[in-house]
């Protein structure tokens, strides 16, 4: 007797490709369609500050040049930020040159109470590697493959840098090494460069030179506040002449900074704007300038540990690394900062963390009433023990 | 027609294993990819204990991706040494029982199996000239066949939580086919909560409490009822009423659907009250079941994934991991649709998918099914390529982990030799599924032709 009916047997793996050809066919046209994923980010929070500190100068008698950086090295330790993160280039070594009456010691002062030279400085680049070449490596992040992790620049998009030049400079340019130069053009470039990169979120250029504002002239880049010690036909003084060492010590512009930064310590939140105007100039001999025009906030907002210190946020948790949920409370950071962004940013947090918390509490209130009191574990086994009996006398049951 | 030697022959495969157990402690079986995945092995449940109680949520490091009551009924016993034996050996005791209740459940619910066909048959008239080549009792065959199967030894001696897992799935199913709603209930939670897969086995198990054990396609009654000239309606209605008949009965389900409830509730309870301290139930679904499907772990295994999403690229990911959920997810309809009247042997087909294409495929998987076509051996009996099959399996197991050898240890080989064995093995799991179904469906058509004559 014929049948009609088909065979089922071949066409059935048919059957099944062509089912599962449907989905894929469904899902092209809803990738096709699918946007591509945004690249824009929201603006990055502050999270990290580096200090690029350069001497540029070479020879004795430019004592008073590594005396500046290596003062103002100490300060920005001291206020926090660790050596990972400062990259400290020295044209020539002081401490150590026959001329120095004190071997290994760097002062900067006449009383020689500080001696800047201890045993926890690390210079990143020394001697004939301090270069323009090499500086515009740093700050653009172009460097050859071989040269190690401690002589980068390693910011990111949250990071707030101080770059400190001190040396011979004149108009538009600053000498390094007594044989080349780096010109503003170059300097605004590097940090244009930047900008693209994302390699900070604010910079800092503080210059103590003869004309030291026309150094930083050229600069487009939002987010950059810089001061320099002097102006365009000014000079740069050093402050006094140390008779023992036999050169001049330390700069004016830097010998008042240091002063303001003597009396601070990590918790102080004196602004910018106390720093910028505490230079003098009948004290100075020279005019402090300093350009404010790319820089969005205003200068009695920021506090100067911004990018001479480095103040982290702690979060205190109490319990142990829980892994995937962070701590059910939040307490106010270690030292309250004057910082908005910082405090929004943590308003936001404490406002997720709280919501969370509350859901939490809601589902886990009853297991707190549940648990009152008694070890978890052994509700568990009883919870299993419970089961079993129930699945035997419901299946008793039913049978 | 039972099997002599039965009761004897489980023995020997019970005691085969505790040999391997207590003796075998040099066999490495849980450091072997067929045997444990990221989901199944027991190192890394002791792992995710340890966590626990050092306070900390036991997923915590992508170590343990399994469920917390694993962790508060294994936990304890993994932390147990005793010397001279291999290291987890009170879990591997436990998994010996778990395997023995399994086999003795698969034989019970092949028992029923068997009543309600020959019932189904003698309502139909066919029960002498239906002449079977194999008699045999389905649920001792298919009890033997998985006691007995290398895969499920191998499985039950690696320390992996595979044994568990498949008693859970014969737990649903001896309870589907037994009419007892709580226990389906309970097997169908518990399955479902251990691995995520078994999910799709809840339409078997409707089908097989709705209308109960497998039987011959209602075109057959109704062609027996037609054919009949002189056929009292009283006589169809009483003949048919017995087996459902395209009636379904909605207590059971509604009673299923119920018990489901109240099991879930307790499981999640149970669950929170474990995790009370880590990250709760939204970690626990995240890293189980979100790890289940995202394929996070992309070391090989006899399964298909990991070569394929070690090469993707991230912006396909998604695409890929919804198509390969799919592929299954798109096979239920379909099959449940052909095979509705068979829903045991659905169960088996669903199984076997899951088990080709799940994302950590193991050797227990292999073995749940393999069990489970053991219960159709009456029906199956004229299957075409058994020989090809069974050397494929056998040639698969040797070749599969020589080649992992070869890639891994000695270098000498790469993924690729690797990777072709699963492929092979997702082949042969192809050609497996397709000529059951399709010798199912021949075997019905035989019944229907047989009701013509």
């Amino acid at each position: 007797m014929a049948f009609a009916r088909r065979e089922h047997g071949p066409p059935r793996p048919a059957l099944l490709f062509l089912l599962s050809i449907l989905p894929l066919l469904v899902l092209f046209t809803f990738s096709s369609a699918a946007a591509p994923p945004t690249a824009a980010s929201p603006a990055a929070l502050h999270n990290n500050n580096w200090a690029v500190l350069v001497c540029t100068s070479r020879f004795w008698f430019n004592y008073r040049h590594m005396a500046n950086t290596l003062s103002l090295y100490r300060t920005v330790k001291r206020l926090g930020i660790p050596d990972e993160r400062i990259i400290l280039m020295l044209a020539d070594d002081m401490a150590c040159n026959p001329r120095n009456n004190y071997p290994a010691q760097v002062f900067n002062n006449e009383n020689h109470q500080l001696n800047l030279y201890g045993d926890n400085v690390e210079v990143d680049y020394r001697g004939y590697e301090v270069t323009v070449e090499n500086f515009l490596r740093i700050l653009t992040g172009r460097h050859e493959s071989s040269v190690p992790r401690s002589k980068r620049l390693l910011s990111d998009e949250g990071s707030h840098i101080l770059l400190y030049m001190t040396g011979h400079g004149g108009d538009e340019f600053l000498k390094f090494q007594d044989n080349e130069e780096l010109q503003s053009h170059d300097l605004a470039d590097a940090v244009k460069q930047m900008k693209e990169k994302h390699r900070f979120k604010e910079l800092l250029i503080m210059v103590d030179t003869c004309q030291a504002a026309t150094l930083f002239s050229q600069l487009q880049s939002p987010g950059v506040l810089a001061i320099g010690s002097s102006k365009k036909g000014e000079n740069s003084y050093s402050h006094h002449l140390d008779s023992d060492i036999g050169v001049s010590v330390v700069d004016r512009f830097t010998f008042h900074t240091l002063a303001f930064f003597e009396k601070l310590n990590m918790y102080s939140n004196a602004s910018l704007n106390s720093l910028f105007n505490s230079y003098d100039p009948s004290m100075l001999l020279s005019t402090a300038y300093y350009r404010m025009d790319l820089y969005e906030r205003a200068l009695n907002e920021v506090p100067v540990t911004n990018f001479f210190g480095s103040v982290m946020k702690t979060i205190h948790t109490d319990s142990a690394y829980t892994g995937f949920l962070a701590a059910r409370e939040v307490e106010t950071p270690l030292s309250m900062r004057n910082n908005i962004l910082g405090s929004a940013v943590l308003q936001d947090e404490a406002s997720t963390r709280r919501l969370m918390k509350e859901a939490q509490l809601r589902s886990d209130g009853w297991i707190q009433i549940l648990l009152e009191g008694k070890n978890s574990d052994t509700v568990v086994m009883y919870g299993l023990g419970t089961m079993g009996v129930l699945l035997a006398v419901s299946t008793w049951l039913s049978m | 027609m039972a099997i002599r030697h039965y009761w004897p022959m489980a023995a020997a495969a019970v005691g085969f294993r505790l040999v391997l157990v207590l003796f075998g402690g040099d066999l490495h079986l849980s450091s072997r990819p067929e045997v444990s995945t990221p989901l199944t092995s027991l190192r890394r449940l002791a792992e995710g204990y340890w966590l626990k109680q050092a306070s900390m949520s036991p997923y915590s490091g992508s170590m343990y991706h399994g469920s917390p009551l694993l962790l508060s009924v294994l936990g304890p016993l993994t932390s147990k040494r005793s010397g001279g034996h291999h290291a987890h050996i009170y879990c591997s005791l436990v998994f010996v029982a778990v395997d023995f209740i399994a086999a003795m459940l698969i034989r019970s619910t092949g028992r029923t199996l068997q009543v309600a066909r020959g019932k189904s048959l003698k309502s139909l008239d066919l029960a002498k000239s239906v002449n079977d080549p194999v008699n045999a009792s389905a649920g001792d065959t298919a009890s033997l066949i998985y006691l007995w199967n290398p895969w499920t030894i191998i499985t039950c001696v690696g320390s992996c939580t595979s044994p568990i897992e498949n008693l859970m799935v014969v737990v649903m199913i001896y309870g589907a086919c037994s009419r007892l709603a709580p226990l389906a209930a309970f097997g169908y939670v518990m399955a479902t909560h251990l691995s995520l897969y078994p999910a799709i086995l809840i339409l078997p198990v409707t089908l097989l409490l709705g209308y109960g054990p497998d039987t011959p396609p209602a075109k057959v009654f109704l062609q027996k009822g037609l054919s009949a000239s002189k056929v009292d309606i009283s006589d169809i209605g009483k003949s048919t009423s017995q087996r459902g008949f395209g009636q379904i009965s909605w207590k059971p389900v509604l009673h299923f659907m119920l018990w489901v409830f109240i099991w879930s509730c307790y499981v999640l309870v149970l669950n929170s009250i474990i995790l009370n301290k880590a990250g709760g139930l939204q970690e626990m679904f995240e890293k189980t079941y979100g790890f289940i499907l995202t394929v996070k772990d992309l070391s090989p295994n006899i399964g298909v994934l990991w070569y394929f999403f070690a090469e993707v690229f991230d912006f396909f990911r998604s695409f890929f991991l919804i198509v390969f959920n799919m592929n299954i997810i798109f096979m239920v309809l379909p099959l449940a649709i052909r095979l509705k009247h068979r829903p045991c042997f659905l169960a088996f087909v669903y199984t076997a998918i899951v088990a080709m294409l799940k994302s950590y495929p193991s050797a227990g998987d292999s073995a749940l099914y393999l069990g489970l076509l053991g219960l159709f051996a009456n029906e199956l009996a004229e299957m075409q390529f058994t020989f090809f099959l069974f050397f494929g399996y056998i040639g698969v197991s040797l070749l599969s982990p020589v080649m992992h050898n070869l890639w891994i240890w000695r270098g000498t080989g790469n993924a690729n030799f690797y990777f072709a064995t699963g492929l092979a093995y997702t082949c042969l799991q192809t050609v497996l599924v397709v000529e059951t179904v399709s010798s199912m469906i021949k075997h019905d058509r035989k019944l229907r032709l047989l009701i013509k004559t």
